[in-house]
């Protein structure tokens, strides 16, 4: 049998339509070596308290829906483990910088409403290549490594809680929104920065950042929205100085022709069993 | 004006300031340095006077007044902007700044004018 150890969990509480204010409960579970915070917080659930709420999802770091705020610090539940921590006690309460639902829910309103403003998708001039595609837009490995790194935010709202800068300006638009920004303007097939300016280029935009570099401490997928704003800067003053990415009026395409030629070239080998 | 444009010359501010800031210290706290004259000497008024008629001064003062009032204004924008503003408070805030640089820019060359065109001898 594996070697156990009797672990405090202090669970802040909240229930909207109970509580005037949140408090904090404590559980004692015997935690096994590599469980997880997400996992003592199911078996509390189903041995202890079976109103506990919180989110969570695909168990493996993916979804992110389980951030929460455990030992102070924005973490995946599902990726953290307990004894990890070499404490007796571990607390876990909801991300902070969000409005709390219940117990460790949060509203990740805010996150998205951010997220959302930046228009998170690649805005091409040529509105008919969009409609009617008469081929590929190309990208190279190098361009495309350009703001790779920014693709793996999973927007689970770590970095927001960890922002000392979100904590006292909500309306920043936080390292997110901002590292988004910027992975959708340098992405070389994007002509969306002028779209984007009324969001970004104001004061509540890249400016704002503090550069603690809490957010990018704290991001479970290892990207760096702290760099991420700095380069949006960057992208900013190179194209207030009129040396920005010119927006391309028709689409960077390949023919069809040569794509369908590409695909043929190494189709597989035609089938022999019907 | 964009952000982008304000944020820069805010750091533009910063290079300015240091360098127009170290030619301030080396003309009145490092004289004996620089000069080969006293602190007391290179601080008294009739010397100030005197150094106040050069165009090279003139031009150096003003700069340097114009870069640090907007380095620090816009670095004080920044703080209370941060507060909880509502937007029309967030526009007295701009305006406000904008209006309290303006004068203290408006009295700053003013000294500066007059120490240029003052007789020498006060």
């Amino acid at each position: 049998m594996t070697d156990t150890k009797q672990i405090t969990f202090r669970v802040r509480r909240f229930d909207p339509d109970a509580d005037s204010a949140p408090h904090w409960d404590s559980y004692i579970l015997n935690v096994p070596d590599g469980m997880t915070v997400l996992e003592a917080l199911h078996q509390i659930k189903a041995e202890k308290e079976p109103t506990l709420a919180w989110r969570s999802s695909c168990r493996m770091g993916v979804c992110g829906s389980c951030g929460m705020f455990i030992n102070d610090f924005p973490m995946l539940a599902c990726q953290t483990q307990i004894l990890h921590f070499g404490t007796d006690v571990v607390t876990v309460a909801p991300l902070p910088n969000y409005p709390n639902v219940k117990d460790l829910v949060p509203n990740l309103e805010p996150l998205i409403e951010k997220h959302a403003a930046i228009k998170p998708f690649i805005i091409h001039t040529n509105s008919k290549e969009v409609d009617e595609p008469t081929g590929e837009y190309i990208q190279t490995p190098e361009e495309r490594e350009a703001f790779s790194q920014f693709t793996y935010c999973i927007k689970c709202g770590l970095c927001l809680a960890a922002c000392p800068t979100v904590a006292t300006d909500p309306l920043f638009l936080g390292p997110q929104a901002l590292a988004q920004a910027y992975r959708y303007t340098a992405d070389n097939r994007d002509c969306g920065l002028k779209e984007r300016l009324e969001e970004i280029d104001a004061f509540h935009g890249p400016y704002q950042c503090h550069m603690a570099g809490a957010c990018s401490q704290a991001c479970p997928k290892g990207v760096d929205p702290a760099f991420g704003i700095q380069l949006l800067k960057r992208t900013l003053v190179l194209d207030s100085l009129g040396f920005g990415k010119k927006p391309k009026h028709v689409a960077k395409v390949m023919p069809l022709a040569e794509v369908v030629k590409q695909i043929e070239e190494f189709a597989p080998p035609p089938r022999t069993v019907k | 004006m964009r952000e982008t444009r304000l944020w820069s010359l805010h750091i533009l501010a910063i290079p300015i300031i240091a360098v127009l800031l170290g030619m301030h210290f080396a003309i009145m706290h490092y004289a004996p340095v620089f000069y080969g004259m006293s602190v007391e000497e290179a601080r008294a008024f009739d010397t100030m006077i005197e150094r106040g008629k050069s165009v090279a001064q003139f031009v150096i003062y003003i700069l340097l007044l114009i870069a640090g009032l907007y380095h620090g204004l816009y670095g004080l924008r920044g703080i209370l902007r941060e507060l909880p503003l509502t937007p029309a408070l967030v526009k007295v805030v701009d305006i406000g700044i904008l209006i309290f640089g303006l004068l203290i820019f408006a009295l700053g060359a003013y000294v500066t004018w007059w120490t240029f065109n003052a007789p020498l001898g006060g």
